[in-house]
């Protein structure tokens, strides 16, 4: 799956350290009780433009992974402004994203959308089928992570939601399969949206940090376990079992 | 893009009249339901006498140990000729030739359409060897003839790969391709039991649920802060159901359509729908590590709060999941949802999602031929399944109404 052979050692270099910043936002994250998976995107140009930690935990919310996180930190309008606070408590009737004024939407939001179709994830665990449409939707370019997710993995693990939404995954090579769907349509389906990937980047750190994060929760022991641990645990469970730990 | 015409390419007719007033609930198949029907593996048979059948079977079992990974336990092993369907039959006597055991052939006529008993005469009985991706007839013939003699006649035939997973389901295969049986005890998706008794409950408010998504789907659209897209979530308890979160699509709300794309991807209906549900959950939470509020929920891109009138009606929001993302909440939506928030609804712990319109090029629950066949709703290895349907109205109660979104649009 990892493609670091086929690159030259300057680049290799340049995706490890990419990498590693990916790995000290997952550690900021087992420091704060969540799974410590954690990414960082980047612009050629602009470098690291949005960071990321999975926050399930803290937010009650099941979807707030890394991925999400970091999109948000891009795309929100930049808390500097001094318009920013006003802009967040407009209603929805309130003027869209863009301005007639495109010199006051630079100062609201600095980075566009599309800004995204540039850009590079880096993610210390591949990303799970939602995070791995979300990106296909906001049209990220690449993506490189570290280790696999059997269980969830929505760039290769469970589906291919990376190469036309995922559609022509699951089909074994050795069996006859009937299918009513032609090469046509399929193909059809394979457009806007699929991006590169690859995998197994500083993979035995991400694994290692998961771990450090299965004994820090082990640790709080005697007291019950919250239920909202559940969660965490059934997100880390692949890696123990599938990830080849 | 004609939405109905697109549509009706991949959703099957519904059978059955739906009741006058009420419309149909049809139970989502599993991903596992959807394959077997259509997989199939190439094996060899070949006939032995019936004296001879367990030896035989025993040097099969030394030549591909565990059948070669695959599971047999749904089709007979062995099976006397009446009972193998008649095309299976043919194409391997035809290869016999002139050779073709005579006794054999004739007893088969005979057995044809009369019962078994009393008719025992045949002498040889069809066994159905291995996978022909297992090994090949110059390594199988040598060994078989060694106790069956020369002259050994194999035949390649088509069975299905994966057990049935209805008694009707076995009977067609049986027909078609070789004689199988039903096994109530392999889970192929959630017991049938449990499906009908879940149905009763859902189909007793699903039309108010809907006209309320339906609602919140047009407002969306109107008020430009979305796609016409809107779903409702509801709580069950003691026999209890009530709306706690109803939400439109909001991708286009503080979001330039100038600048083309998809619009805000979190704020996709099902997205703001959970959105919802976790703020009120975070409301009352205590960290014990004494962790800052989350920062960025609140002025970022997510529209976890009120963007619609209807969003703000409804009477009450606690929700009690025992403070557990959305355990075992149900959630009712005009359109299939899309891939991510497909995962969404599983990430969160849903126990029922109920769609409207089908999404053949975007949706993730279902896991039919005509889409992506994700089938999210049910997958054994995504460690949380739910119970799914598709709800179908009477014909003809949307007249006038027309769903203005994309068959395309991710949902
Ligand atoms: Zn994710
Ligand atoms: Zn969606």
């Amino acid at each position: 799956m990892t493609n670091q052979e086929t690159r030259s050692e300057e680049e290799n270099a340049i995706h490890l350290n990419y990498m590693r910043e990916a790995l000290s936002m997952a550690e900021l994250a087992l420091h704060t009780s969540e799974t410590p998976v954690g990414c960082v995107i980047v612009h050629p140009s602009h470098g690291i433009i949005g960071r990321g930690m999975n926050a399930t935990n803290r937010t009650r919310n099941g979807t707030m992974h890394a991925e999400f996180i970091a999109i948000n930190e891009i795309l929100s309008p930049s808390p500097e402004s001094s318009n920013a606070s006003s802009l967040t408590n407009l209603s929805s009737k309130s003027p869209p994203f863009v301005t007639e004024n495109e010199e006051e939407r630079k100062s609201l939001y600095p980075f566009p959308p599309r800004i995204l179709n540039e850009s590079t994830l880096y993610v210390t665990v591949e990303p799970c089928i939602m995070c791995a449409s979300l990106l296909r939707q906001f049209g990220i370019k690449r993506v490189f992570f570290g280790a696999s997710n059997e269980k969830f993995g929505g760039t290769g693990g469970v589906l291919d939601v990376h190469l036309g939404n995922g559609k022509v995954s699951g089909i074994e090579s050795n069996e006859t399969v009937r299918t009513t769907s032609n090469q046509e349509e399929q193909m059809a389906h394979r457009r806007n949206g699929d991006y590169e990937v690859s995998g197994g980047w500083l993979r035995e750190e991400a694994i290692v940090m998961l771990r450090r994060f299965y004994v820090q929760e082990n640790g709080r022991a005697p007291e019950p376990r919250r239920k909202a641990d559940r969660v965490l645990k059934l997100e880390v469970e692949p890696l123990e079992g599938g990830g080849g730990v | 893009m004609n939405s109905e015409s697109a549509e009706s390419h991949c959703v099957p007719a519904p059978a059955p009249a739906p009741p006058a007033d009420g419309g149909q609930l049809i139970p989502l198949k599993t991903i596992l339901e959807i394959r077997a029907a259509v997989r199939v593996l190439n094996v060899y048979i070949t006939t032995v006498p019936i004296q001879k059948a367990s030896s035989t079977l025993g040097l099969v079992r030394t030549l591909v140990p565990r059948d070669g990974g695959y599971d047999f336990q749904h089709l007979r092993r062995f099976a006397k000729p009446g009972v193998v369907p008649e095309g299976v039959r043919r194409r391997y006597f035809e290869g016999c030739g002139e050779d073709g055991p005579e006794s054999l052939r004739s007893s088969v006529d005979e057995n044809e359409g009369l019962k078994e008993e009393g008719c025992e005469e045949e002498t040889k009985i069809f066994l159905l060897i291995a996978a022909t991706s297992i090994i090949s007839p110059s390594s199988l013939l040598p060994s078989l003839e060694s106790i069956l003699g020369p002259g050994v006649k194999l035949s390649t035939t088509e069975i299905p790969l994966l057990a049935p997973t209805s008694a009707e389901q076995a009977k067609g295969w049986s027909e078609k391709y070789w004689p199988c049986v039903y096994k109530k005890s392999i889970p192929f998706g959630p017991h049938v039991a449990i499906v009908s008794r879940a149905q009763e409950e859902v189909l007793r408010g699903v039309r108010g649920w809907m006209d309320s998504a339906w609602g919140l789907a047009d407002a969306a659209r109107e008020e430009g802060v979305g796609e016409g897209v809107g779903v409702v979530i509801v709580e069950r308890r003691g026999g209890e159901a009530r709306v706690v979160v109803g939400a439109g699509d909001g991708r286009w709300c503080r979001w330039g359509r100038e600048e083309g794309g998809e619009g805000n991807v979190t704020a996709h209906a099902v997205m703001r729908g959970i959105g919802m549900v976790s703020e009120g959950l975070a409301r009352d939470y205590t960290s014990p590590s004494a962790i800052p509020p989350f920062p960025d929920t609140e002025g970022g891109i997510f529209r976890n709060h009120p963007l619609l009138d209807l969003e703000n009606d409804l009477p009450e929001k606690e929700v009690d999941v025992g403070g557990y993302l959305c355990h075992d909440l149900e959630i009712y939506c005009t359109h299939e949802p899309c891939v991510m928030c497909s995962m969404a609804i599983v990430h969160s712990r849903f126990g029922r999602a109920v769609f409207e319109k089908r999404m053949c090029g975007t949706g993730g629950l279902c896991a039919d031929e005509g889409g992506l066949g994700h089938g999210l709703w049910w997958r054994k290895e995504l460690n949380w399944t739910m119970l799914g349907w598709r709800w179908v109205r009477p014909l003809g109660f949307r007249e006038g109404r027309v769903d203005v979104v994309d068959v395309e649009l991710d949902a």
